[in-house]
């Protein structure tokens, strides 16, 4: 049997890998939600937030100021995608624009690699105290990324269903002609939501660098593993996507432990039998056809 | 007459793709016919069947390993290595096809770059007993010379690639001509009067599945013959959009779409790369000018303006011939 601290240290390392995935993941759903868009550029905004970290906090020596620069930059990448491109091709059928935005993708990790280079680069933990859980060091950096994933969590809900943008945003997800109708700019809409998921997976790249190395092609190493999330937890669902990023970080996390060379693979295969049985996924609503 | 005209496009074409070999070096020619075999299921799959597959290098990988596993282990003749290629690469689309085929558009572009993620840690990890994991198998000296097209060779190897690719031209031609073809496209197009019609859409879809991604497993099986070596890095998570991104290219569903788009892709590649070292710029913000232009791609926008010359030469012509009698 698994050695009990090797466990509850596997399941904080999942919980704190399923918090990166969900940022990522959030944005992600949003934006397939309410415009039907599968915008694999949210991957490059990660990478810009993961870079922008590494500039701030390297000139400033504080990573939460990087990381809040981060998030800004992807706001602001995101913004800007929506603005020159998205606004163009949302009528268009869903394979095209997922083609588009793999194009700003591949575009977007050449920029990078011409400002930053090619060269994986490091970024200090800030934290590197540990603290006792039931008798196991755990790292408190990894308990903060949980608990920044649970409030964003939170405040995305709180927006949803409290604010009236939010509320506008949600009747959207489930039809957008009604919406319009009602006199609502769903543009508008279409917008915020682009600046927040840009934002959340600046965040989550912000986040996550000082925990791996900041390099070029980081957001196509996650590539496989948003998409996963999101197909398990059924595109458009926020809720499907937080018990699904969760489910993933813990099946990696723990897979490590049991048997190393197929805990990469695990959560595909999961993924496979879960579409096998559902195959609009977990929370995904057949409706979704447009 | 009628035999004629309809094979008249493909032997100019691969008159063209000839000259090629003429005007610019070897492995620059082997690489574009290679590629366009490879990016012909891509083309099929989303100009015909209307899916996007981002996860064409996990069939590629199935064929070029079925090929390694053959040269490597157990024999040595390079048509036997690409036939069990061919046939791993059936036999795997034919067992995750009926999985795929049934998911909406949007799940099946994610379901299959999972896909290639899934193989391509199969080969870099847990096979990586009899696969070398990163290292790859190395295989180079143990294909025999053969006689007649000996592939070791790549100038007898490019004549054989271009007689393949000649080959798989023709087939997709006959299938858009056949009833299959049309139904193909129905699939896209309108599924419920197909299904109304009292075709099988799944069935159809399924058989479009499986000889686009044959197709594909092909192009692996010859790449492999072609650099003697695989390793798990030909599907890596970087390279799926590549296909994809000919296709568009190229112009979408066309039939000399991937040719164009593999001469027009790997020619910026290799001459971006050696000007600015840094082709992701080019390629991706291309690719969005592409698309927002309105996805004709490169030939899709030539071919109307070429078969409007071609009838205006051909109308002076016959007018010359009869002002002359």
């Amino acid at each position: 049997m698994i050695d009990k601290q090797l466990l509850i240290s596997g399941v904080l390392f999942g919980l704190s890998l399923g918090s990166i995935f969900f940022l990522m993941a959030v944005g992600l759903s949003l934006v397939f939600g309410l415009m039907r868009v599968i915008s694999l550029d949210q991957l490059l905004y990660y990478s810009i937030g993961g870079y922008i970290t590494y500039s701030v906090s390297s000139i400033t020596g504080s990573l939460w100021l990087g990381a809040l620069g981060g998030m800004i930059a992807g706001g602001i990448a995101g913004l800007a995608a929506e603005r020159l491109v998205y606004l163009r091709i949302y009528e268009r059928d869903i394979s095209f624009t997922m083609i588009t935005s793999f194009g700003i993708l591949i575009g977007g990790v050449g920029v990078i690699k011409y400002f930053w280079g090619l060269v994986p680069l490091p970024v200090a933990v800030p934290i590197e105290a540990q603290i006792s859980v039931l008798g196991t060091e755990i790292p408190v950096y990894r308990l903060i990324i949980v608990g920044a994933s649970a409030l964003v969590y939170a405040g995305i809900w709180a927006f949803l269903n409290r604010t009236i943008i939010g509320k506008a945003m949600r009747a959207a997800i489930d039809n957008v002609e009604h919406v319009e109708g009602l006199g609502i700019n769903v543009y508008r809409l279409f917008t915020i939501a682009f600046i927040i998921a840009g934002g959340l997976s600046g965040l989550a790249g912000g986040l996550y660098a000082p925990l791996i190395m900041v390099d070029p092609q980081m957001g196509l190493d996650v590539l496989a593993f948003v998409f996963m999330i999101v197909i398990i937890g059924g595109l458009g669902s926020i809720k499907g996507t937080l018990v699904s990023s969760f489910l993933v970080g813990q099946v990696i996390s723990l897979g490590t432990l049991i048997y190393a060379p197929l805990a990469q693979m695990a959560p595909f295969a999961m993924m496979l039998l879960i579409l096998l049985v559902k195959p609009t996924g977990l929370y995904g609503s057949p409706l979704l056809k447009r | 007459m009628n035999v004629l005209r309809w094979w008249w496009g493909l032997v100019l074409a691969f008159a063209l793709l000839a000259l090629v070999r003429v005007f610019l070096p070897l492995p620059f020619a082997n690489e574009i016919v290679l590629f366009s075999v490879y990016a012909i299921g891509c083309n099929f799959l989303l100009g015909r069947v209307g899916y996007i597959s981002f996860g064409q290098p996990a069939y590629l990988a199935v064929g070029a390993y079925g090929t390694a596993f053959y040269l490597f282990y157990f024999g040595n003749n390079p048509y036997i290595g690409i036939l069990c290629g061919v046939a791993a690469g059936i036999i795997v689309s034919l067992a995750v096809g009926p999985l795929f085929v049934r998911l909406r558009r949007d799940y099946f572009a994610l379901v299959n770059l999972a896909l290639a993620v899934i193989v391509y840690y199969l080969m870099q990890k847990v096979l990586a007993d009899i696969t070398h994991g990163d290292n790859g198998l190395w295989f180079l000296t143990s294909i025999d010379a053969t006689p007649v097209l000996d592939l070791t060779r790549p100038e007898h190897f490019f004549i054989f690639s271009l007689l393949v690719a000649f080959a798989i031209w023709a087939f997709y031609k006959y299938i858009d001509d056949s009833i299959f073809g049309a139904c193909c496209l129905a699939t896209k197009i309108n599924e419920d009067k197909l299904i109304f019609l009292g075709y099988s859409d799944f069935a159809i879809r399924l058989a479009a599945f499986a000889v686009a991604n044959t197709t594909t497993a092909l192009a692996g099986a010859m790449y492999a013959v072609y650099l003697g070596f695989v390793s798990p890095e030909i599907t890596s998570a970087a390279r799926t959009p590549e296909p994809v991104v000919v296709t568009i290219l190229g112009g979408v569903g066309t039939l000399y779409g991937p040719i164009i788009g593999s001469l027009a892709f790997i020619g910026m590649k290799d001459l971006i790369s050696k000007i600015f070292g840094n082709w992701e710029i080019i390629i991706g913000f291309g690719l969005v000018l592409v698309m927002l232009a309105g996805e004709k791609g490169i030939w899709g926008t030539l071919q109307p303006v070429l078969q409007r010359a071609a009838s205006r030469v051909l109308r002076a012509g016959s007018n010359g011939k009869r002002s002359a009698g």
